[in-house]
């Protein structure tokens, strides 16, 4: 993941002069693309070699040509009658779960963060509290989301939000901290007020460090959602692979599977798009 | 404003700040110091004599120890309004646009948007930054940022400036240039303005008086005033009287820093 990205921006840093762009030559992003595509490639290659001369078993673990070509089969759609859903519906509920959490505990850690360090009285009260509750992993908050809000969305969100919340605050912190002071004191000596340092100068300055903690945790965000809706919430991809397992469908464990890799994949990059639209000044690490 | 009149007044100034376990380091001692209106007055130390201390006690954003400061015969409580600072490293918003860094200190105050973005046109043009009104700082060369900062301290049209060390980190080509650039606009405004460096060549080819600190704890050791025709060059025959005056001055200052040091380190051993 960290590399696909990493090439991206090398790319896109390279085609920007113009020497490379002469004709003749391979447009730099086109070599990005390619050599991110090599090791896949390499990989499916000895898979299906190895299943199509049957060293491994095809039935248990069958190659990508046949967990793949399993989707079209089974027209989309995963599960019986109706509790069926189509596979882009799993997508989509698994990805809005996760950034629904994702954004209400950003958001909650900012003004939270924010709080902890204006006021040293509740910064004493609650930073305890915030520190014992961040080692928590995220998955560890499903039995308790379940007991309170049930079988569904609320759940999921709510395991995301956990998963995030208290270590975003605690970067949020840090981040203020770290905030350069000559910056604030130029808002001072330029007549700001106290709440307009923090809102003016403070919060801004905050955004990149405590975005790219955001990112680093999406992807516990994302396993959670995932266990989720393994363990009780009856959508989602998550369910999908574990309707293959009580079914012993391999290849509907694998796809599933695959499709966790590629909506994973396609969420950070969109943060990472988020990221550079909106916080350009602070490039995306 | 009228020139030649007592504005700026230290009296006894000193700082202390606080160390590890409850001691204290004194940063000022004894500081005595005034600046008429209009004047440009270059403080010159060594690093770490309290130069840029002085700058913010002067400009309000820390508290004073001991002494008094005054602006106008007005005790200095907190940053006024008037005093702007301008920092070594431009200081520059970073997610604001070249445009809204001019605008910033009147949108504090809440300037109506078509004042204030006239006004921001006005500066912009004279820093002959017009067409990158839209950049960001980053996508700005150390010279263009450092002028987009001086901009943004003119642009209420203070009465001082503090500038601590502001052309530091910039090359030689791109410091002569803002060198010039300075002094255009002070004669241009007429602002008072303490511009703190530790070039004796810079002290002594912008200001009309230098004032030279000594280290640990700072204290003022002398101050000379410039009498020289502007515009000045570096290589103006008197240029290199001052020179060697205040080197003379500060390498002295320096070795006893030095000798005092490895004093206390025998002592310690």
């Amino acid at each position: 993941m960290g590399d696909g990205t990493g090439a991206q921006s090398i790319g896109a840093s390279v085609a920007e002069a113009p020497a490379r762009n002469a004709p003749g030559h391979v447009p730099s992003w086109a070599w990005g693309l390619l050599k991110a595509l090599i090791p896949w490639a390499v990989i499916i290659a000895i898979w299906e070699l190895a299943a199509a001369s049957g060293w491994s078993g095809s039935v248990l673990f069958p190659p990508p040509s046949a967990f793949l070509s399993y989707a079209i089969e089974s027209d989309f759609r995963v599960g019986f009658g109706g509790d069926a859903m189509p596979i882009p519906v799993a997508i989509v509920v698994s990805a809005l779960r996760v950034l629904a959490g994702l954004a209400i505990g950003f958001a909650a850690a900012l003004v939270t963060g924010i709080l902890i360090s204006a006021s040293g009285a509740f910064s004493d009260m609650v930073m305890p509290l915030v520190r014992g509750l961040a080692p928590i992993a995220p998955i560890a908050w499903i039995p308790l989301g379940i007991v309170l809000f049930g079988i569904g969305n609320p759940t999921a969100i709510f395991v995301v939000f956990m998963g995030v919340y208290f270590i975003l605050t605690i970067s949020t912190v840090a981040a203020v901290k770290a905030v350069d002071q000559r910056l604030i004191k130029t808002a001072r000596s330029f007549g700001a007020s106290r709440a307009q340092v923090w809102t003016r100068v403070i919060f801004p300055a905050v955004l990149p460090q405590v975005f790219t903690m955001l990112r680093i945790n999406f992807f516990a965000a994302w396993m959670a959602v995932l266990a989720a809706e393994m363990v009780g919430v009856k959508n989602g991809l998550g369910m999908m692979i574990i309707l293959g397992r009580e079914m012993f469908n391999t290849k509907l464990i694998l796809l599933g599977m695959c499709m966790v890799g590629a909506t994973g994949y396609a969420v950070d990059a969109l943060l990472v798009q988020i990221q550079r639209k909106i916080l350009w000044w602070q490039p995306a690490p | 404003m009228k020139t030649g009149s007592t504005t700026l007044a230290c009296q006894h100034v000193g700082k202390l700040w606080s160390g590890l376990n409850g001691t204290s380091v004194a940063a000022l001692r004894d500081i005595e110091m005034t600046v008429e209106s209009g004047e440009f007055v270059a403080i010159l130390g060594p690093s770490g004599c309290g130069k840029s201390t002085l700058l913010e006690l002067i400009a309000g954003l820390e508290p004073l120890s001991s002494g008094r400061i005054t602006l106008d015969g007005k005790p200095v409580l907190g940053p006024a309004p008037g005093v702007v600072m301008v920092f070594q490293d431009h200081s520059l918003f970073p997610w604001l646009s070249v445009k809204d860094n001019v605008g910033f200190g009147l949108a504090m105050k809440k300037v109506p948007k078509p004042a204030r973005e006239a006004r921001v046109a006005q500066l912009l043009e004279r820093v002959r930054l017009t067409k990158f009104a839209n950049h960001r700082p980053h996508q700005l060369s150390g010279g263009m940022k450092q002028r987009v900062a001086i901009a943004r301290a003119l642009v209420e049209s203070p009465d001082f400036i503090m500038m601590d060390e502001p052309f530091a980190a910039l090359d030689f080509q791109t410091r002569v240039l803002m060198q010039h650039f300075l002094l255009e606009v002070w004669l241009e405004f007429k602002p008072t303005i303490i511009f703190v460096t530790h070039h004796i060549d810079e002290a002594v080819l912008l200001a009309d008086r230098v004032v030279v600190m000594s280290a640990g704890p700072g204290r003022i050791i002398e101050e000379m005033r410039i009498d020289l025709p502007r515009p000045r060059r570096m290589t103006d025959p008197g240029f290199n009287d001052y020179r060697a005056r205040l080197t003379e001055t500060l390498e002295r200052e320096v070795m006893r820093a030095h000798s005092e040091d490895e004093g206390l380190a025998s002592n310690a051993a």
